[in-house]
Parts: structure tokens; C-alpha cells; sequence
């Protein structure tokens, strides 16, 4: 702990700038996504690199790690003026990137995939298979992943591992600076910890890392310096400590944060449930789960990524075939058997799937049809869609969620990741659903937008719809939800309510206490001085 | 004015007509040098050829609405053969009806395949084409059946009212449904919905299984249908008269600017593509192209057009 703080650059240190960018611009067509950034990054730091979606954080990893060229400026790696003209180069130079989206390819065991660009080669310039997974096996260890086999697919891997693995990939690269781009936002807390450890090790090995995150704690615990951009420019670079919290928000968005979550309602009336969960089982992944909803209310599900919250949506939605107990709606036993049903008008339920991208839009086709897909039965006379009211309701729940579009039959891939959630809201605000479930609806999704969905979730539960949030951010669900029931390997092992509901609690119960001890008293500690921070 | 409105178009249409229209012109020259006359430009010939085309026209129809889905259907030369055999087996009034039940039941096993079974349906309707295959030569014991076309089915076919070939107007009927159907209603919206993210469409509460079924059965009554024509202009059914549709169709619809992978395409540019490749294939023919030389031809059309669009995606993604 101390070599590590030592290392902390200040100042007044001078050390070695790894990399220097001077005037880079990036024009796609008329627009400037980058303009005029000057910036620098030294040796043996973290890096945060902070900014809403469009402020350009991605534009400038793609430029400096040669995805993409600059239309105007210079960047130097270790005083050198280089120009990539792809990836590959990048690499060579020791610029390695790991980004937001992993790269791993499924059906390739987990050696193949950390070896894939420069495999080791027997005499013969065949692939060495055993000295591949001696070198997979060391960089897993790396890692701190050592259990992983590196003879196992892909595939199998829980997400969280598959990132790690993937940064044992980059690290097989030997980089002089590696980019993170949002690589913790799949992780849960306990695998977020490990990353925060192996990051650390790696400061104090001289490596120079970017780190982009839009949760503020991880950067908090990392970073040494911050920089902040917005509306594609550099802002200001600070060492971390210097502003504080507000400070650093209000730089991002460049105006007043008042609240980051709308107050919750303080007197309850009794009002009725309207879900009501009995013993549900299903496969080895939920087992007997109980809970209740009631109208006007937002619960939340915690725990470690995996633990079976996801399940209990999907069995809400129609999709696990075959669950065991019972799900009763409004006071009527219901045996769900499709996404279909859920959305009928006796169930109402609906969905914002995990993964926008891949499960919630069908991204080349415009934002209006995507919006109005789950409600056309209600749209259309007979056979018929009306197109009026089609476009009329389109056009409003635009204007109610203030999705930034050009033109509403724009394909919905042209938006940015905070918007293109924003469509997948407005398409179930559409279907007037009164239970709604948000599987993690925040993720890689930027302050602002965050925060106006925040308000949104708690307008909507006011107007008497039920909200079931899960999220892996602890501080979404304190300020979001009433009640927060935790999970663990399956079960709801915990509720938390009113002075309960608080972060130190909550990773006390994911962890199932006696589990982990150390580790919870660790975080603990982690989660005060947080909290001293932000005061 | 014309100009800017034809850059308007779609640009896979775009381009097809202009490929059209530069067949037409290679043609008309080489039969000016060698006739002296401007054949291919004659009402006659252009009508002939819309007949023509008609048939292929209605079986590209159909394969596009699977096609649009991501999926295809290799079934369709035993779909076409299979239907015109019932029709003329059926003979009398209920030749259509039982040619179209053929169909129906075939799109019913090809969309109950694919969409419970979850079999690829690339494989899944290959098979059934071989079964289909089977059946046919068993009952027909190997022989050209000796069962002929009614008299409804060879007008439908072959006889023109107001000098327009009926056949032209039976391939309008089945499109302006389908285009009713893929424009103005929500199982339309739902088939572009799954061709491009079958999940997203699922969590989205719609029944895909439904609209798989429904697309393959499409696809199979339109093959169907015409096989009942084509039945009807050769007066009886023979093995392997739909052969020449399967890979014809598909290249109508792709180079009509249906994405071979789903989601995204036009009932117009299915047109155009069905068009553009029966008359390539005539305007090759006429010329004295020898077959292999046609094929060479055909084949570079097709694989240039493609590379033609793909390009403009990546620019325009």
C-alpha cells in the first residue's frame, strides 16, 4: 500500500510524459468530434479521462491507439511523433486498447484468445499449442485469475471473467500505455476489486494507463489525475483530490447539478400489490425466490453480478419456460409463457433488456419504428397501421424523453448509447405498461442522461407504475429504489429498507458476510472515505 | 428534372435499371448490325418478356419475404413442381386450389422446421426439397405425369386481356398484397423487425415463431402459384420444371437490393432484379451466346452488382 502511494505522481514531479497529443481534430463531415486537444499523460499514472457520451473520449482513444487517424494535429509516444495508420501499429509502438465492447471471440479456448495476434511458433512457424498455454496460464496468473483454464472456451466464461481475460490479453502485449474504455462496466463489485488490485500492481510496474469509467467511485479509487472533456474538447486536467465531486460533474456537463436522485416520497399510503412472487425456482438459478410489488413502487434487486436477478426478469417477462411457483398479478395466479403475453393488457409488464444493442433495438431501422414496435396492435384498425397516430405517439414520447434525434426515421444505430437506451424506454413507456423491469438500465450510459432517467423512473412510479430495478451500481440502487432485496447464489437473502438501504449493507449482504470477510471490511472502508469525498 | 428524380431512387434500383437499360441497348445494336431491326425494343418482345418474367417475378416474391427475414428457402424447385403436379392431377375446378394446398403445406413443415425445430433453414428446406423430390417420383413412378392443365390455368397463363399478358396481372395481384402487407401492416414491420435483431423483436413481445410460419407459407404459395402457371403455359407438369427458379429467384431479389442477410429491401427492386434477369438471359440467348459463355455473363452480373452495393453500405454506415 505504501510503494503504491509513493508512486502517486504530484506537481511538482516531473516524470516522463508517455504520451503528448498537440492540436488533434477530428472532422467527421461537418462535425468536429475532436477540436484542438492539447494533452499529456506520464509515466506510472491512472489517467481518468471523464466526459459525457459524445463528448469525444472515445474519438481520442480511437485516434491515439490508431483505429482512426486525426484530421489535424500531432501524437508523440515517448517524445516521438507517430502516425498509425491501424491498430496493429499502435500495438507495436505499445499502445494497447481495451474496449468498452469486448473482443474475444466465443468458440476460441481462453489461451487461443489472449495469444491470437502473435501466437508462439515451433520451429516448424506452427502454432505452439503447450508453450501457448504456459503463456496464457502466466499472464492469467497475472491476473490474479489463476483458476481460469486457459484450455476452456470463451464461451463458458461468466462475463466478468471473459474481462479479465481479456486484459490478460492485453498485458501479452507488452503495452507502454493501455487504454481502458469502460472495461469494468460488465464487472461486478468483487470482480472490480480484483481489476482495482492487478491496475494498481501494474502503476507501480511503471505502466501508464487511460482509464475511461462513468462511475465516479472507480475513479475515485484509481485514478491520479483526471482530465475532463466536453463537446469534443480538453477541459481541464487536475490531479485527483483537487475538485471535488460537484466540481467535477458540473465540468462534465458544463452546468448546475442540483441532485443526482429525486427525493423519494417520505409517507406512504397502502396502496395495492400488484406483484407477487411465491417460491420461485427455476433450473439452479433462482431458488425460492419470494417478493412483492406494490403500485407506486421502485424495489430493487442487488447482489453480485449473476446471482439470479436477471432470471427473476426474464421469468417475469415470459422467457424461462418451465420455472417452478408462483407469479400472481393483481391478486390472479399467472402461468407466463411469453414476451407476448407479459405486454397484454392484463399482465403489462415490461421489459428493458440488459443489453440494448443486442436485445432491445434492432439498430439499422429508424428510431420512430423501433419505438412503436412493441404497440402496433394498438396503433392499427384491422389489419391497418394508422400512420398518423403512429407518427403523433412517436413524436410525443420523443418530445416527453427528449431523445436528441435529427430526424425520426433516422436508423437508431446513428444515436449515442444514452439516447439509443432512451428509445428502449420510450418504446415500453408506449405500450402504457404498468410493471416495469430495468435490467441494469444505466450502463455505459453518461451523468447527464443518467440522471434524467433517475428522475423519470421516480415520475413514473408517482404516476402508479411499479418499477423492479437492477443494477451493479450500489448508489443507483440507495438513490432509486424504496427497498432493495439482495440476491445470493440464487435466493433473496436480505431486504433493505429506509436506514438500512446503505452502500456498507449492501456489500455486506451480496458477499453473504462470512464468505469474505476481509474483503468486506475492506470495501467498507473503501465505501467511508468515498463518502468523505463527496461531502 | 427526370435526372433528379431518378437519383432519388434507391440505389440498388438505381442501378438495376440502368443495367436494364443498357442490356436493351447492347441488344438493339447487335441486332441493328445484324438484322437491321430494333426487335428488343418492340411492345411484343417487351410484353413477351414482362410473361416471362412474371413467373420468376412471383417466386422471387415469395423468397423475399424469407429472404427479408434472414432465412432463405432451397425448396422452392420441388415447391414449384410439386404444386404444378397436383394442379393437373387435380384437374377441373379445384386444379388452383389443390396446386396453392401443396404450397400451404409445404410452407407449413418449412416454417414449423425452422421456427420450433430451429433448424438452419438452409438445411431444413434442402431437406424438404429432396423429400419433396421423392414423393413426386413415387407417385409419379418416374415418368412424365400424362395429367394436363385446365383451361383456367392456361389462360391465366398464356391469354392477354387488353393485350397485356393475364399472367403480368396474377404476379400485380400477389404484389400489391405483399406490398400492402410488408408497408401498411404490423406483420410487415414485424418481418423487417426479426431480419435485423430476432431477439430484440422477441423481448419486444412479438410471436416470431407466428411470422416465420406465416413468411415461409407466403414464400411457398407464391412458388406454388407459379407453378400453377407455368403448368398451365407448358399444358401439363414435368420433373424439374422448377430447377431453373431456385437460384434465379434468389439473384432477383438480392440484386433488387434485399439484403441476403435479412431486415432491409423493397417489392420494387424485387421487380427490377426479376426483370433485369429474365431479360438478360433472353437478350444473351437471341445474341447466340453459346451456354457457357451465358453463364460467364450471368454470373459476372450478379457477383458486380453485389460488390456495387456493398460498397455504398460501408460508405453510407
Amino acid at each position: 500500500m505504501l510503494a503504491q502511494k509513493n508512486r502517486v505522481p504530484t506537481e511538482t514531479q516531473t516524470s516522463k510524459v508517455v504520451l503528448q497529443l498537440k492540436g488533434i481534430g477530428k472532422r467527421y463531415g461537418g462535425v468536429k468530434a475532436l477540436n484542438n486537444v492539447d494533452f499529456k499523460c506520464s509515466q506510472g499514472s491512472i489517467h481518468a479521462i471523464l466526459g459525457e457520451n459524445g463528448a469525444g473520449k472515445s474519438t481520442l482513444i480511437k485516434i491515439i491507439s490508431g483505429v482512426i487517424q486525426a484530421s489535424e494535429g500531432t501524437v508523440e509516444i515517448s517524445g516521438q511523433a507517430v502516425k498509425f495508420a491501424n491498430p496493429t501499429q499502435a500495438v507495436k509502438q505499445g499502445v494497447v486498447c481495451i474496449f468498452q465492447e469486448l473482443s474475444l471471440l466465443p468458440d476460441l479456448s481462453v489461451a487461443d484468445n489472449i495469444c491470437i495476434t502473435d501466437p508462439p511458433r515451433n520451429r516448424f512457424g506452427l502454432i505452439d499449442k503447450s508453450a501457448q498455454i504456459r503463456l496464457a496460464t502466466q499472464l492469467l496468473a497475472q491476473v490474479n485469475c489463476a483458476d481460469i483454464n486457459p484450455r476452456e472456451l470463451v464461451r463458458d466464461l461468466p462475463l466478468s471473467r471473459r474481462q479479465m481475460v481479456e486484459i490478460a490479453k492485453a498485458l501479452g502485449r507488452k503495452p507502454k500505455l493501455l487504454i481502458l474504455d469502460e472495461a469494468t462496466s460488465a464487472l461486478s463489485a468483487a470482480d472490480v476489486e480484483k481489476v482495482y488490485e492487478i491496475l494498481k500492481k501494474l502503476r507501480s510496474d511503471g505502466l501508464t494507463m487511460l482509464y475511461i469509467s462513468h462511475r465516479m467511485h472507480e475513479i475515485e479509487e484509481l485514478a491520479d489525475t483526471l482530465s475532463v472533456f466536453r463537446n469534443g474538447q480538453h477541459i481541464e486536467t487536475f490531479s485527483k483530490g483537487s475538485r471535488n465531486n460537484d466540481e467535477i460533474i458540473q465540468m462534465m456537463i458544463g452546468r448546475d447539478v442540483t441532485s443526482v436522485f429525486p427525493a423519494k416520497p417520505i409517507a406512504k399510503t397502502i396502496k395495492p400489490t400488484v406483484l407477487k412472487i411465491e417460491n420461485l425456482s427455476w433450473s439452479n438459478q433462482l431458488k425460492n425466490v419470494s417478493l412483492s410489488l406494490k403500485e407506486g413502487e421502485i424495489i430493487g434487486l442487488g447482489g453480485l453480478d449473476g446471482q439470479g436477478q436477471h432470471e427473476i426478469l426474464l421469468a417475469l417477462f415470459g422467457v424461462l419456460k418451465g420455472y417452478q411457483g408462483k407469479i400472481i398479478i393483481n391478486g390472479n395466479e399467472t402461468l407466463f409463457t411469453s414476451p407476448k403475453q407479459a405486454k397484454s393488457e392484463a399482465i403489462s409488464i415490461a421489459l428493458i433488456p440488459e443489453d440494448r444493442k443486442t436485445q432491445g433495438l434492432m439498430l439499422p431501422m429508424g428510431i420512430d419504428d423501433n419505438i412503436s414496435i412493441a404497440s402496433l396492435k394498438r396503433l392499427s384498425k384491422g389489419l391497418m397501421i394508422n400512420k398518423n397516430k403512429e407518427t403523433q405517439n412517436v413524436n410525443e414520447m420523443i418530445e416527453k424523453m427528449s431523445i436528441k434525434v435529427g430526424a425520426a426515421s433516422n436508423p437508431v444505430s446513428s444515436l449515442s448509447g444514452g439516447n439509443q437506451q432512451k428509445v428502449v424506454i420510450a418504446k415500453w413507456l408506449m405500450t402504457q405498461a404498468k410493471i416495469i423491469l430495468l435490467d441494469d438500465p444505466t450502463r455505459g450510459i453518461d451523468v447527464g442522461t443518467k440522471q434524467e432517467l433517475y428522475q423519470l423512473f421516480r415520475e413514473l412510479a408517482d404516476k402508479g407504475h411499479s418499477i423492479i430495478l437492477y443494477s451493479t451500481d450500489y448508489d443507483e440502487l440507495i438513490g432509486c429504489c424504496d427497498r432493495v432485496s439482495i440476491l445470493y447464489q440464487g435466493s433473496i437473502i436480505k431486504e433493505l429498507a429506509g436506514d438500512d438501504l446503505n452502500e456498507t449493507n449492501i456489500i455486506a449482504s451480496s458477499l453473504n458476510m462470512a464468505l469474505e470477510k476481509d474483503q468486506v471490511k475492506r470495501m467498507n472502508k473503501r465505501n467511508e472515505n468515498n463518502r468523505e469525498v463527496s461531502l | 428534372m427526370l435526372i433528379t428524380k431518378f437519383l432519388l431512387i434507391d440505389k440498388p434500383i438505381r442501378y438495376a435499371l440502368g443495367i436494364i437499360v443498357l442490356i436493351l441497348l447492347t441488344g438493339t445494336t447487335y441486332t441493328l448490325v445484324t438484322q437491321g431491326t430494333m426487335a428488343f425494343l418492340s411492345p411484343t418482345y417487351l410484353l413477351q418478356q414482362l410473361q416471362v418474367a412474371s413467373f420468376l417475378g412471383l417466386v422471387a416474391t415469395g423468397m423475399m419475404m424469407v429472404i427479408l427475414l434472414g432465412h432463405i428457402d432451397l425448396s422452392i424447385p420441388w415447391t414449384v413442381t410439386c404444386a404444378a403436379m397436383a394442379a393437373t392431377a387435380m384437374g377441373g375446378e379445384w386444379a388452383i386450389p389443390a396446386g396453392l394446398a401443396a404450397g400451404l403445406i409445404i410452407g407449413l413443415v418449412n416454417g414449423l422446421g425452422v421456427a420450433f425445430l430451429r433448424v438452419p433453414s438452409m438445411i431444413f428446406t434442402l431437406g424438404v426439397n429432396t423429400v419433396i423430390q421423392g414423393l413426386m417420383v413415387v407417385y409419379t413412378g418416374g415418368f412424365a405425369p400424362q395429367t394436363h392443365s385446365t383451361p383456367i390455368m392456361e389462360t391465366l397463363a398464356t391469354g392477354h386481356l387488353l393485350g397485356i399478358p393475364n399472367a403480368l396481372f396474377v404476379w400485380a395481384f400477389v404484389g400489391s398484397l405483399i406490398v400492402f402487407m410488408l408497408t401498411r401492416t404490423a406483420m410487415g414491420r414485424y418481418i423487417f423487425a426479426i431480419g435485423n435483431r430476432e431477439v430484440a423483436a422477441y423481448l419486444s413481445g412479438i410471436n416470431t415463431r407466428l411470422v416465420l410460419i406465416a413468411s415461409f407459407v407466403m414464400c411457398s404459395l407464391c412458388a406454388s402459384m407459379a407453378g400453377i402457371l407455368l403448368a398451365g403455359y407448358s399444358t401439363k407438369a414435368y420433373q424439374g420444371m422448377g430447377d431453373l427458379y431456385l437460384l434465379p429467384a434468389i439473384a432477383a431479389v438480392v440484386i433488387g437490393g434485399t439484403n441476403i442477410l435479412g431486415g432491409k429491401g423493397t417489392f420494387t427492386g424485387t421487380v427490377v432484379g426479376a426483370i433485369l434477369i429474365v431479360l438478360l438471359q433472353s437478350v444473351l440467348s437471341v445474341m447466340q451466346m453459346p451456354e457457357a459463355g451465358r453463364q460467364v455473363i450471368y454470373g459476372t452480373v450478379i457477383i458486380s452488382m453485389l460488390l456495387v452495393y456493398g460498397r455504398g453500405e460501408k460508405k453510407e454506415g
